[in-house]
C-alpha cells in the first residue's frame, strides 16, 4: 500500500496543530486536506471522500463529535479518528459507527508516528485500502 | 395556699430549672459586675474541673483563664446592655485543640446587675466548615487545573511535533528535501553537517524531550481532578497494584520527596485472587495515600537497615484483603486512633493537608463498603489493611 493512496480531511480550529499536523503528514506522504470547523469541513467532505478523517473534539461551533455524526452520513466509507486533550469516553453513537477507544487520540501527541500507525491502520480495516 | 406547699413548689420550680441547665450542652455562668460566680451548669463543672460549690464566690477568670480576654468585657456588657459575642476561640487542652464561641449576655432582671456567660465547644462545627472550604477548594482547583491542562495541550503539542518535523524536514529520507535542497543549490548532506557540528540536533531533541516531560507533569495533575463520572470496574488486583505501584514510582513530587529506589518493594500476592468491583481512580488514590505515608516514615526514621514496603494480598471470608505492610518506626496509640480523621497531621503545617488517609478512609468505607485499618509496633513498623468485598457489584 502506497501512503499516497490515502487521503487525510484533518479538522481543528487551532491554525498551528493543524500546519504542524498536516506538515508531518504530507511528509510521510499522504494526501492532506484541512478545514478550520466542523463546518466548513461538511461542505468539502463529500468532493475529497477522504480514507481518514481527524477531527478535533472541543471545536468553535459544532463540536467534533457532532460532526463526525453527521460527516458519516455523508461519506460512510471515510474512518473516523477524534484528536482531544480532554479525557473523553467515546460515546455510544460513536461507537456504533465502529469507533473504538484507540480511535481517540490524546493531545498532546508526543510522537507523530504513532498517528501514521493508527491512521494505516483505520485505512487498511474494511478493506478501505488494499 | 399553706406555706409548706409553696415551698415545695419554689424547690421543684428551682430543680426543673437546674435540670435544665445541667441538660443543656452549653457551659452556663451567672456573674455579677466583677466577675464573681454566682451559678454554673454541671457542663461548667466538667469543662473546669472546678465544683459548683467550690466555684460560687470565686471571680470567673480565675476558674477559666483561657478565656480571660473575653471575660475581661463582662461589666461592659452589664453597662451599656448588650450582649457580646466571641466566634472561634482556640484553645488546647493537653495534645488537643478545641474551638470555642463565647456569648456574655446582660440579665434583664430586678435587683443587682449581671451577666450570663455561655461557652460552646464547636470544633466539630468549624471542621466541618474548614472540610467544606477545602473541598471547594480543591473542586476549584481541580476544574481550574483540567481547563487549563486543555489550553496548555495544543500549544504544548505544537511544540514537540513541530521539533520532530524540524527533525524530519533536514533528513535525508525525504524526497521533497532533496527536491528544495537543490531548488536552493545547497547539498543536504552539508546542511546535516553543519547542524550536527553546532549541536543543534541535539538542542532539537532537548526541545521534544521538555515537551514530553511537561506533558507528563500535566498528566499526573489531572489523574485527581478527572470530572468524568467514576467508572466502576472489575479488576484484577495484582495487575491494578502493580500500577500503582508504576504510578507511584514516576510521580514528580512523590521522586522529589522520597526516592522510591531506595525502598525495597516487596509483592506478596495470593496467586488467585476473585475479582474485584471497584473506582480504579479512586482505589489508586487510596493506595498511593498510603504508601505516600509509608514512604514519608521510612525516610523521616533514618535507622540502619533496609527499607521496606510489603504489599500483601489475600482472600478471606468472601473479602478481599490488601495489607501495606512497613518496617518503619511505627505509631504511637495516640496517633494511631486519630490517623483516619480529617486534618490530622503530625507533618510539619505546608507537608501534609491532614487529609490523604481521612480522603483514603472515605474511599473504601464508604464509596466501596469496605474496611480500612491500621496496626503498629512502636520500633517495628505499620499495617495498613484494606479489606474489599470481592466479586461483588458496587452500589
Amino acid at each position: 500500500m502506497k501512503y499516497s493512496e490515502i487521503s487525510i480531511l484533518l479538522v481543528d480550529d487551532d491554525e498551528m496543530i493543524r500546519n504542524c499536523i498536516c506538515a508531518f503528514l504530507e511528509d510521510e506522504g499522504f494526501m492532506v486536506h484541512q478545514a478550520s470547523s466542523g463546518e466548513e469541513a461538511l461542505d468539502s467532505i463529500v468532493s475529497i471522500n477522504p480514507t481518514v478523517c481527524i477531527s478535533d473534539l472541543r471545536l468553535a461551533g459544532m463540536d467534533g463529535e457532532s460532526f463526525i455524526r453527521r460527516a458519516c452520513r455523508l461519506c460512510p466509507t471515510t474512518a473516523y479518528l477524534l484528536h482531544t486533550g480532554m479525557d473523553y469516553p467515546l460515546s455510544d453513537e460513536l461507537r456504533a459507527i465502529g469507533m473504538t477507544p484507540a480511535d481517540v487520540l490524546q493531545k498532546p501527541i508526543h510522537e507523530l508516528s504513532t498517528l501514521t500507525r493508527r491512521i494505516v491502520a483505520v485505512a487498511t480495516a474494511g478493506g478501505r485500502i488494499g | 395556699m399553706p406555706l409548706r406547699y409553696a415551698a415545695e413548689q419554689i424547690e421543684q420550680h428551682k430543680k426543673a430549672l437546674v435540670d435544665i441547665l445541667d441538660t443543656l450542652p452549653s457551659i452556663i455562668v451567672r456573674v455579677d459586675r466583677d466577675g464573681c460566680v454566682d451559678l454554673v451548669n454541671r457542663r461548667f463543672e466538667l469543662f473546669s474541673g472546678v465544683s459548683a460549690g467550690n466555684a460560687l464566690g470565686m471571680r470567673i477568670v480565675s476558674l477559666i483563664p483561657q478565656f480571660a480576654d473575653q471575660l475581661e468585657n463582662v461589666g461592659q456588657v452589664i453597662d451599656s446592655q448588650t450582649p457580646m459575642e466571641f466566634d472561634k476561640l482556640l484553645c488546647r487542652k493537653g495534645s488537643q485543640l478545641s474551638y470555642y464561641s463565647l456569648e456574655i449576655y446582660p440579665l434583664k432582671s430586678e435587683g443587682e446587675a449581671m451577666a450570663v456567660i455561655r461557652i460552646d465547644d464547636i470544633t466539630e462545627h468549624v471542621r466541618i466548615e474548614e472540610i467544606m472550604a477545602h473541598t471547594e477548594k480543591m473542586i476549584t482547583v481541580g476544574g481550574l487545573a483540567a481547563g487549563m491542562a486543555h489550553e496548555i495541550n495544543n500549544p504544548l503539542g505544537a511544540i514537540m511535533q513541530n521539533a520532530q518535523n524540524i527533525e524530519r524536514r533536514v533528513s535525508s529520507g525525504i524526497p521533497a528535501n532533496l527536491k528544495a535542497a537543490g531548488e536552493v543549490g545547497v547539498s543536504l548532506d552539508l546542511v546535516r553537517a553543519y547542524l550536527e557540528k553546532r549541536g543543534i540536533f541535539e538542542f532539537i531533541s532537548h526541545i521534544r524531550t521538555a515537551g514530553v516531560r511537561a506533558s507528563n507533569i500535566i498528566n499526573n495533575m489531572l489523574h485527581f481532578s478527572r470530572r468524568s463520572e467514576p467508572q466502576i470496574e472489575s479488576v484484577d488486583l495484582s495487575e491494578m497494584l502493580d500500577r500503582t505501584l508504576e504510578l507511584v514510582a514516576s510521580d514528580y513530587d512523590m521522586k522529589k520527596l522520597y526516592d522510591f529506589r531506595n525502598i525495597d518493594l516487596v509483592r506478596e500476592y495470593a496467586p488467585t485472587m476473585p475479582p474485584v468491583s471497584m473506582v480504579v481512580q479512586e482505589m489508586e488514590q487510596v493506595f498511593m495515600n498510603i504508601l505516600k505515608n509509608a514512604a514519608q516514615a521510612l525516610s523521616e526514621s533514618g535507622k540502619e537497615g533496609t527499607s521496606r514496603i510489603t504489599m500483601r494480598t489475600y482472600a478471606d471470608h468472601g473479602m478481599a484483603v490488601i495489607e501495606i505492610d512497613d518496617n518503619g518506626p511505627g505509631i504511637d496509640d495516640s496517633i494511631r486512633t486519630r490517623i483516619f480523621e480529617p486534618f490530622f497531621s503530625t507533618k510539619e503545617v505546608g507537608v501534609g493537608t491532614g487529609l490523604g488517609l481521612s480522603v483514603a478512609y472515605a474511599i473504601v468505607t464508604k464509596g466501596h463498603h469496605g474496611s480500612l485499618t491500621v496496626r503498629s509496633k512502636p520500633g517495628q513498623g505499620t499495617c495498613f489493611t484494606i479489606e474489599l468485598p470481592a466479586g461483588e457489584e458496587l452500589r
